[in-house]
Protein backbone atom coordinates (compact mmCIF):
# COMPACT_ATOMS: atom_id res chain seq x y z
CA UNK A 1 0.00 0.00 0.00
CA UNK A 2 1.36 3.35 -1.07
CA UNK A 3 0.90 6.57 0.90
CA UNK A 4 0.92 10.03 -0.66
CA UNK A 5 0.26 13.33 1.13
CA UNK A 6 -1.51 16.01 -0.88
CA UNK A 7 -0.72 19.61 0.05
CA UNK A 8 -3.49 21.23 -1.97
CA UNK A 9 -6.90 20.38 -3.39
CA UNK A 10 -5.43 20.36 -6.91
CA UNK A 11 -2.76 17.87 -5.88
CA UNK A 12 -5.36 15.61 -4.24
CA UNK A 13 -7.60 15.76 -7.33
CA UNK A 14 -4.72 14.82 -9.65
CA UNK A 15 -3.87 11.83 -7.45
CA UNK A 16 -7.53 10.77 -7.38
CA UNK A 17 -7.82 11.19 -11.16
CA UNK A 18 -4.78 8.97 -11.70
CA UNK A 19 -5.63 6.29 -9.14
CA UNK A 20 -9.42 6.60 -8.84
CA UNK A 21 -11.09 3.52 -7.38
CA UNK A 22 -7.81 1.99 -6.19
CA UNK A 23 -7.25 4.83 -3.72
CA UNK A 24 -8.76 5.58 -0.32
CA UNK A 25 -8.85 9.13 0.99
CA UNK A 26 -7.27 9.44 4.43
CA UNK A 27 -8.07 12.42 6.66
CA UNK A 28 -7.84 11.83 10.44
CA UNK A 29 -8.13 8.09 9.93
CA UNK A 30 -10.33 7.37 12.95
CA UNK A 31 -12.55 5.10 10.81
CA UNK A 32 -10.25 4.13 7.91
CA UNK A 33 -7.28 3.04 10.03
CA UNK A 34 -9.52 0.58 11.91
CA UNK A 35 -11.00 -0.74 8.64
CA UNK A 36 -7.46 -1.22 7.27
CA UNK A 37 -6.32 -3.05 10.40
CA UNK A 38 -9.35 -5.35 10.22
CA UNK A 39 -8.70 -6.07 6.54
CA UNK A 40 -12.11 -4.68 5.55
CA UNK A 41 -10.62 -2.43 2.87
CA UNK A 42 -7.59 -3.00 0.62
CA UNK A 43 -6.66 0.25 -1.16
CA UNK A 44 -3.51 0.26 -3.27
CA UNK A 45 -2.96 3.88 -2.30
CA UNK A 46 -3.82 6.19 0.59
CA UNK A 47 -4.28 9.81 -0.47
CA UNK A 48 -3.59 11.74 2.74
CA UNK A 49 -5.44 15.07 2.72
CA UNK A 50 -5.30 16.05 6.41
CA UNK A 51 -2.76 18.81 5.82
CA UNK A 52 -4.80 20.76 3.24
CA UNK A 53 -5.46 23.90 5.28
CA UNK A 54 -7.98 25.41 2.84
CA UNK A 55 -10.41 22.54 3.59
CA UNK A 56 -10.70 23.38 7.27
CA UNK A 57 -12.85 25.96 9.03
CA UNK A 58 -16.35 27.35 9.47
CA UNK A 59 -17.71 30.51 7.84
CA UNK A 60 -21.15 32.10 7.55
CA UNK A 61 -22.25 34.24 4.61
CA UNK A 62 -25.97 33.53 4.60
CA UNK A 63 -25.54 29.76 4.59
CA UNK A 64 -23.13 28.17 7.03
CA UNK A 65 -20.16 26.69 5.17
CA UNK A 66 -18.07 24.02 6.86
CA UNK A 67 -14.79 22.86 5.33
CA UNK A 68 -14.53 19.12 4.77
CA UNK A 69 -11.60 18.69 7.16
CA UNK A 70 -13.15 20.56 10.07
CA UNK A 71 -12.67 18.19 13.01
CA UNK A 72 -15.29 17.04 15.49
CA UNK A 73 -13.32 18.89 18.14
CA UNK A 74 -13.56 22.14 16.14
CA UNK A 75 -17.29 21.61 15.68
CA UNK A 76 -17.75 20.81 19.36
CA UNK A 77 -16.01 24.01 20.47
CA UNK A 78 -16.85 26.52 17.71
CA UNK A 79 -18.68 29.66 18.82
CA UNK A 80 -20.16 29.94 15.31
CA UNK A 81 -22.29 26.84 15.86
CA UNK A 82 -23.67 28.13 19.16
CA UNK A 83 -26.14 30.32 17.22
CA UNK A 84 -28.67 28.01 15.62
CA UNK A 85 -26.58 24.89 15.04
CA UNK A 86 -26.34 23.43 18.54
CA UNK A 87 -27.50 20.01 17.30
CA UNK A 88 -24.38 19.72 15.14
CA UNK A 89 -22.23 20.81 18.06
CA UNK A 90 -23.89 18.29 20.38
CA UNK A 91 -23.53 15.47 17.86
CA UNK A 92 -19.84 16.22 17.22
CA UNK A 93 -19.17 16.30 20.97
CA UNK A 94 -20.74 12.84 21.27
CA UNK A 95 -18.59 11.14 18.61
CA UNK A 96 -16.05 8.79 20.20
CA UNK A 97 -13.71 10.49 22.65
CA UNK A 98 -11.55 13.59 22.93
CA UNK A 99 -8.74 11.70 21.14
CA UNK A 100 -10.85 10.69 18.14
CA UNK A 101 -12.61 14.07 17.99
CA UNK A 102 -9.18 15.74 17.53
CA UNK A 103 -8.56 13.87 14.28
CA UNK A 104 -11.99 12.79 13.00
CA UNK A 105 -13.45 15.14 10.36
CA UNK A 106 -16.97 16.07 9.30
CA UNK A 107 -16.42 14.88 5.71
CA UNK A 108 -14.98 11.66 7.11
CA UNK A 109 -18.12 11.06 9.16
CA UNK A 110 -20.24 11.75 6.05
CA UNK A 111 -18.23 9.63 3.58
CA UNK A 112 -17.91 6.72 6.01
CA UNK A 113 -21.74 6.70 5.82
CA UNK A 114 -22.33 4.67 8.95
CA UNK A 115 -26.04 4.18 9.67
CA UNK A 116 -25.24 5.44 13.19
CA UNK A 117 -23.10 8.45 12.20
CA UNK A 118 -23.90 11.11 14.80
CA UNK A 119 -23.42 14.25 12.72
CA UNK A 120 -25.67 13.20 9.83
CA UNK A 121 -29.08 13.70 11.50
CA UNK A 122 -28.24 17.31 12.53
CA UNK A 123 -26.91 18.03 9.03
CA UNK A 124 -30.14 16.65 7.52
CA UNK A 125 -32.43 18.90 9.59
CA UNK A 126 -30.40 21.87 8.36
CA UNK A 127 -30.94 20.71 4.74
CA UNK A 128 -27.20 20.30 4.26
CA UNK A 129 -25.64 20.03 0.83
CA UNK A 130 -22.26 18.53 0.03
CA UNK A 131 -19.93 19.80 -2.68
CA UNK A 132 -17.71 17.38 -4.56
CA UNK A 133 -14.91 18.28 -6.93
CA UNK A 134 -13.12 16.22 -9.55
CA UNK A 135 -10.28 17.10 -11.88
CA UNK A 136 -12.20 15.81 -14.92
CA UNK A 137 -15.70 17.20 -14.31
CA UNK A 138 -15.28 20.13 -11.94
CA UNK A 139 -17.65 20.86 -9.07
CA UNK A 140 -21.11 19.50 -8.24
CA UNK A 141 -23.34 20.12 -5.23
CA UNK A 142 -26.07 17.77 -4.06
CA UNK A 143 -28.32 17.39 -1.03
CA UNK A 144 -26.72 15.25 1.70
CA UNK A 145 -29.79 13.00 1.65
CA UNK A 146 -29.11 12.14 -2.02
CA UNK A 147 -25.39 11.70 -1.36
CA UNK A 148 -26.14 8.96 1.22
CA UNK A 149 -27.02 5.93 -0.91
CA UNK A 150 -27.09 3.14 1.67
CA UNK A 151 -25.18 1.56 4.50
CA UNK A 152 -21.54 2.68 3.99
CA UNK A 153 -22.38 3.71 0.43
CA UNK A 154 -22.33 7.23 -1.00
CA UNK A 155 -22.63 8.90 -4.39
CA UNK A 156 -18.96 9.88 -4.34
CA UNK A 157 -17.10 8.81 -7.49
CA UNK A 158 -13.56 7.48 -7.09
CA UNK A 159 -11.98 10.63 -8.49
CA UNK A 160 -14.05 13.05 -6.40
CA UNK A 161 -13.12 14.91 -3.23
CA UNK A 162 -15.77 16.22 -0.83
CA UNK A 163 -14.64 19.79 -0.17
CA UNK A 164 -17.39 21.51 1.80
CA UNK A 165 -20.73 21.14 3.51
CA UNK A 166 -23.35 23.92 3.51
CA UNK A 167 -26.18 24.32 6.00
CA UNK A 168 -29.19 26.58 5.50
CA UNK A 169 -29.37 29.86 7.35
CA UNK A 170 -31.55 29.45 10.45
CA UNK A 171 -34.84 31.42 10.40
CA UNK A 172 -36.15 33.45 13.37
CA UNK A 173 -37.83 31.66 16.33
CA UNK A 174 -35.94 28.49 15.47
CA UNK A 175 -33.84 26.12 17.57
CA UNK A 176 -32.37 22.66 17.16
CA UNK A 177 -31.21 19.74 19.32
CA UNK A 178 -29.55 16.33 19.00
CA UNK A 179 -30.48 13.51 21.37
CA UNK A 180 -28.81 10.12 21.45
CA UNK A 181 -29.27 6.87 23.31
CA UNK A 182 -26.28 4.70 24.17
CA UNK A 183 -25.16 2.62 27.12
CA UNK A 184 -22.70 5.30 28.21
CA UNK A 185 -22.10 8.92 27.28
CA UNK A 186 -18.64 8.58 25.70
CA UNK A 187 -17.04 6.17 23.22
CA UNK A 188 -20.47 4.97 22.24
CA UNK A 189 -21.97 4.29 18.84
CA UNK A 190 -25.59 5.52 18.87
CA UNK A 191 -28.24 2.86 19.51
CA UNK A 192 -30.69 5.49 18.32
CA UNK A 193 -30.19 9.17 17.53
CA UNK A 194 -32.52 12.02 16.62
CA UNK A 195 -32.05 15.62 15.54
CA UNK A 196 -34.85 18.17 15.48
CA UNK A 197 -35.09 21.72 14.16
CA UNK A 198 -38.21 23.56 15.29
CA UNK A 199 -39.57 26.91 14.09
CA UNK A 200 -42.40 28.44 16.12
CA UNK A 201 -45.09 30.79 14.78
CA UNK A 202 -44.84 34.59 15.32
CA UNK A 203 -46.85 34.35 18.53
CA UNK A 204 -44.74 31.41 19.73
CA UNK A 205 -47.82 29.22 20.22
CA UNK A 206 -47.70 26.91 17.19
CA UNK A 207 -45.17 24.86 15.25
CA UNK A 208 -44.55 26.70 11.97
CA UNK A 209 -42.08 24.07 10.78
CA UNK A 210 -40.61 20.92 12.30
CA UNK A 211 -37.69 19.02 10.81
CA UNK A 212 -36.85 15.63 12.25
CA UNK A 213 -34.05 13.26 11.25
CA UNK A 214 -33.09 9.93 12.78
CA UNK A 215 -29.98 7.75 12.79
CA UNK A 216 -29.17 4.15 13.73
CA UNK A 217 -32.74 3.05 12.98
CA UNK A 218 -32.30 2.31 9.26
CA UNK A 219 -29.52 1.79 6.70
CA UNK A 220 -29.21 5.55 6.17
CA UNK A 221 -29.94 8.50 8.48
CA UNK A 222 -33.00 10.24 7.03
CA UNK A 223 -35.74 12.82 7.57
CA UNK A 224 -39.07 11.71 9.06
CA UNK A 225 -41.35 13.64 6.71
CA UNK A 226 -44.73 12.27 7.84
CA UNK A 227 -43.93 13.18 11.46
CA UNK A 228 -42.82 16.63 10.27
CA UNK A 229 -46.13 17.08 8.42
CA UNK A 230 -48.10 15.96 11.47
CA UNK A 231 -46.37 18.49 13.73
CA UNK A 232 -46.86 21.46 11.40
CA UNK A 233 -49.49 23.91 12.69
CA UNK A 234 -49.98 22.16 16.03
CA UNK A 235 -49.19 23.39 19.51
CA UNK A 236 -46.02 21.76 20.91
CA UNK A 237 -47.94 20.36 23.91
CA UNK A 238 -47.46 16.99 25.59
CA UNK A 239 -50.31 15.34 23.71
CA UNK A 240 -48.93 16.41 20.32
CA UNK A 241 -45.44 15.24 21.27
CA UNK A 242 -46.82 11.85 22.37
CA UNK A 243 -48.81 11.37 19.17
CA UNK A 244 -45.88 12.49 17.02
CA UNK A 245 -43.62 10.04 18.88
CA UNK A 246 -45.97 7.16 18.14
CA UNK A 247 -46.17 8.18 14.48
CA UNK A 248 -42.37 8.36 14.25
CA UNK A 249 -41.93 4.95 15.90
CA UNK A 250 -44.43 3.40 13.50
CA UNK A 251 -42.64 4.89 10.49
CA UNK A 252 -39.12 3.60 11.13
CA UNK A 253 -37.77 0.13 10.37
CA UNK A 254 -34.89 -0.50 12.78
CA UNK A 255 -33.01 -3.80 12.96
CA UNK A 256 -31.94 -6.14 15.76
CA UNK A 257 -28.17 -6.12 16.23
CA UNK A 258 -25.60 -6.60 18.98
CA UNK A 259 -26.30 -3.13 20.39
CA UNK A 260 -30.09 -3.30 20.71
CA UNK A 261 -33.30 -4.91 19.47
CA UNK A 262 -35.55 -3.28 16.90
CA UNK A 263 -38.31 -3.12 19.50
CA UNK A 264 -36.08 -1.26 21.95
CA UNK A 265 -34.98 1.18 19.24
CA UNK A 266 -38.58 1.92 18.32
CA UNK A 267 -39.59 2.56 21.90
CA UNK A 268 -36.65 4.86 22.73
CA UNK A 269 -37.15 6.79 19.49
CA UNK A 270 -40.63 7.69 20.67
CA UNK A 271 -39.15 9.23 23.81
CA UNK A 272 -36.25 10.89 21.98
CA UNK A 273 -38.63 12.90 19.79
CA UNK A 274 -40.41 14.38 22.79
CA UNK A 275 -37.11 15.11 24.53
CA UNK A 276 -35.61 16.84 21.46
CA UNK A 277 -38.74 18.92 20.78
CA UNK A 278 -39.00 20.05 24.41
CA UNK A 279 -35.34 21.16 24.26
CA UNK A 280 -36.02 23.02 20.98
CA UNK A 281 -39.07 24.79 22.45
CA UNK A 282 -37.08 25.86 25.50
CA UNK A 283 -34.22 27.09 23.32
CA UNK A 284 -36.54 29.15 21.09
CA UNK A 285 -37.99 30.87 24.16
CA UNK A 286 -34.50 31.68 25.48
CA UNK A 287 -33.30 33.25 22.23
CA UNK A 288 -36.43 35.29 21.47
CA UNK B 1 10.90 1.18 3.48
CA UNK B 2 10.02 4.85 3.85
CA UNK B 3 12.09 7.49 5.58
CA UNK B 4 10.17 9.43 8.20
CA UNK B 5 11.19 12.56 10.10
CA UNK B 6 9.55 13.16 13.48
CA UNK B 7 10.23 15.46 16.40
CA UNK B 8 9.70 13.25 19.43
CA UNK B 9 9.95 14.83 22.87
CA UNK B 10 11.93 17.71 21.40
CA UNK B 11 14.44 15.46 19.60
CA UNK B 12 14.55 15.09 15.86
CA UNK B 13 14.28 11.44 14.85
CA UNK B 14 14.75 9.85 11.42
CA UNK B 15 13.31 6.39 11.11
CA UNK B 16 12.66 3.88 8.31
CA UNK B 17 9.21 2.34 8.35
CA UNK B 18 6.85 0.10 6.37
CA UNK B 19 3.98 1.98 4.66
CA UNK B 20 1.14 0.65 6.80
CA UNK B 21 2.71 1.21 10.22
CA UNK B 22 0.80 3.16 12.85
CA UNK B 23 2.37 5.91 14.93
CA UNK B 24 2.12 3.54 17.91
CA UNK B 25 4.14 0.84 16.09
CA UNK B 26 6.84 3.35 15.20
CA UNK B 27 7.10 4.79 18.73
CA UNK B 28 7.23 1.38 20.42
CA UNK B 29 8.99 -0.88 17.94
CA UNK B 30 11.28 1.48 16.03
CA UNK B 31 12.06 4.17 18.61
CA UNK B 32 11.69 1.80 21.61
CA UNK B 33 9.55 4.29 23.51
CA UNK B 34 7.49 1.59 25.20
CA UNK B 35 5.93 3.89 27.77
CA UNK B 36 3.10 4.43 25.28
CA UNK B 37 0.93 1.35 25.75
CA UNK B 38 -0.61 -0.95 23.16
CA UNK B 39 -4.17 -1.66 24.34
CA UNK B 40 -7.13 -2.18 22.02
CA UNK B 41 -5.55 -1.05 18.69
CA UNK B 42 -8.98 0.33 17.72
CA UNK B 43 -9.06 3.79 19.30
CA UNK B 44 -11.31 2.69 22.15
CA UNK B 45 -9.12 2.55 25.26
CA UNK B 46 -6.73 5.52 25.11
CA UNK B 47 -3.71 3.57 26.49
CA UNK B 48 -1.73 4.78 23.44
CA UNK B 49 -2.56 8.48 23.88
CA UNK B 50 0.26 10.77 22.74
CA UNK B 51 0.26 14.48 21.89
CA UNK B 52 0.51 15.33 18.19
CA UNK B 53 1.30 19.04 17.78
CA UNK B 54 0.01 19.38 21.35
CA UNK B 55 -3.29 17.54 20.81
CA UNK B 56 -4.14 14.20 22.42
CA UNK B 57 -4.68 11.44 19.85
CA UNK B 58 -4.85 7.64 19.82
CA UNK B 59 -1.49 6.62 18.29
CA UNK B 60 -2.86 3.12 17.50
CA UNK B 61 -5.18 4.43 14.78
CA UNK B 62 -2.96 7.21 13.44
CA UNK B 63 -0.87 6.52 10.34
CA UNK B 64 2.80 7.04 11.10
CA UNK B 65 3.32 8.67 7.71
CA UNK B 66 0.62 11.22 8.53
CA UNK B 67 2.83 12.37 11.42
CA UNK B 68 5.80 13.05 9.11
CA UNK B 69 7.45 16.36 9.99
CA UNK B 70 5.27 16.86 13.05
CA UNK B 71 5.82 17.19 16.80
CA UNK B 72 5.04 14.26 19.11
CA UNK B 73 5.13 14.13 22.89
CA UNK B 74 5.09 10.83 24.76
CA UNK B 75 5.13 9.90 28.44
CA UNK B 76 8.94 9.67 28.26
CA UNK B 77 9.09 13.39 27.50
CA UNK B 78 7.25 14.50 30.64
CA UNK B 79 9.80 13.58 33.28
CA UNK B 80 13.52 14.25 33.53
CA UNK B 81 15.26 13.79 36.87
CA UNK B 82 11.90 14.15 38.60
CA UNK B 83 8.35 13.19 37.79
CA UNK B 84 6.10 15.82 36.25
CA UNK B 85 3.34 17.35 38.34
CA UNK B 86 0.54 15.14 36.93
CA UNK B 87 2.61 12.00 37.48
CA UNK B 88 3.59 12.98 41.04
CA UNK B 89 -0.01 13.75 41.99
CA UNK B 90 -1.24 10.45 40.55
CA UNK B 91 1.31 8.60 42.72
CA UNK B 92 0.29 10.60 45.81
CA UNK B 93 -3.44 10.03 45.22
CA UNK B 94 -2.90 6.27 44.64
CA UNK B 95 -4.28 6.78 41.14
CA UNK B 96 -2.42 3.72 39.83
CA UNK B 97 -3.46 0.11 40.17
CA UNK B 98 -2.21 -2.10 37.34
CA UNK B 99 -0.73 0.97 35.64
CA UNK B 100 -1.44 0.02 32.04
CA UNK B 101 -3.75 2.98 31.37
CA UNK B 102 -1.58 5.43 33.32
CA UNK B 103 0.71 6.79 30.56
CA UNK B 104 -2.30 7.53 28.34
CA UNK B 105 -4.13 9.19 31.20
CA UNK B 106 -1.10 11.33 32.06
CA UNK B 107 -0.87 12.51 28.43
CA UNK B 108 -4.59 13.34 28.26
CA UNK B 109 -4.43 15.26 31.55
CA UNK B 110 -1.28 17.11 30.43
CA UNK B 111 -3.14 18.34 27.33
CA UNK B 112 -6.19 19.25 29.41
CA UNK B 113 -4.20 21.30 31.95
CA UNK B 114 -2.41 23.21 29.20
CA UNK B 115 -5.77 24.17 27.68
CA UNK B 116 -7.69 24.62 30.96
CA UNK B 117 -5.25 25.35 33.81
CA UNK B 118 -8.07 25.30 36.42
CA UNK B 119 -10.56 22.63 35.28
CA UNK B 120 -13.46 21.56 37.47
CA UNK B 121 -14.24 17.92 38.25
CA UNK B 122 -16.73 17.66 35.37
CA UNK B 123 -14.21 18.91 32.81
CA UNK B 124 -11.59 16.43 34.04
CA UNK B 125 -14.08 13.57 33.82
CA UNK B 126 -15.11 14.59 30.30
CA UNK B 127 -11.46 14.86 29.20
CA UNK B 128 -10.83 11.32 30.48
CA UNK B 129 -13.81 9.81 28.64
CA UNK B 130 -11.49 8.26 26.05
CA UNK B 131 -9.13 6.68 28.59
CA UNK B 132 -10.37 3.40 30.00
CA UNK B 133 -9.17 2.26 33.42
CA UNK B 134 -10.44 -1.27 33.97
CA UNK B 135 -9.20 -1.28 37.57
CA UNK B 136 -11.78 1.54 37.92
CA UNK B 137 -9.69 3.94 39.95
CA UNK B 138 -11.13 7.05 38.35
CA UNK B 139 -11.91 8.92 41.58
CA UNK B 140 -8.25 9.02 42.60
CA UNK B 141 -7.20 9.94 39.06
CA UNK B 142 -9.61 12.88 38.98
CA UNK B 143 -8.43 13.97 42.46
CA UNK B 144 -4.85 13.84 41.18
CA UNK B 145 -5.71 15.97 38.14
CA UNK B 146 -7.33 18.64 40.33
CA UNK B 147 -4.33 18.64 42.69
CA UNK B 148 -1.95 18.95 39.71
CA UNK B 149 -4.00 21.91 38.45
CA UNK B 150 -3.44 23.58 41.83
CA UNK B 151 0.33 23.02 41.50
CA UNK B 152 0.47 24.65 38.08
CA UNK B 153 -1.57 27.63 39.32
CA UNK B 154 0.89 28.18 42.20
CA UNK B 155 3.87 27.97 39.83
CA UNK B 156 2.36 30.69 37.63
CA UNK B 157 1.49 33.11 40.43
Amino acid sequence: MEFLSARSVEEALQLLRAHGEAASILAGGSDLMIQLARGEVHPALLVHIEGIAELSGIAQHGNLTIGALTTHRQLATSARLACGYLALQESAASVGSRQTQEVGTLAGNICNASPAADTLAPLLVHAATVTLVSDARGERTLPLQDFLRGRRTTARQGDELLTRIELERVPARTADAYCKVGRRSAMEVAIAGLAARLTLSDDGQYIAEARIATCAVGPVPCRATSTEEFLKGRRPDERTLREAGALLAAGIAPIDDTRATARYRRSVMEGLLGRALRICTARVSITT
Amino acid sequence: MIELKLTVNGREERVSIEPAETLLDVLRNRLHLTGTKDGCREGECGACTVLLDGKPIDACIYAAQAANGRRIETIEGLSGEQLGSVQRRIVEASGVQCGYCTPGIVMTLTALLREHPRPDRQLVRAALSGNLCRCTGYTQIVDAALAAAGDEARVES
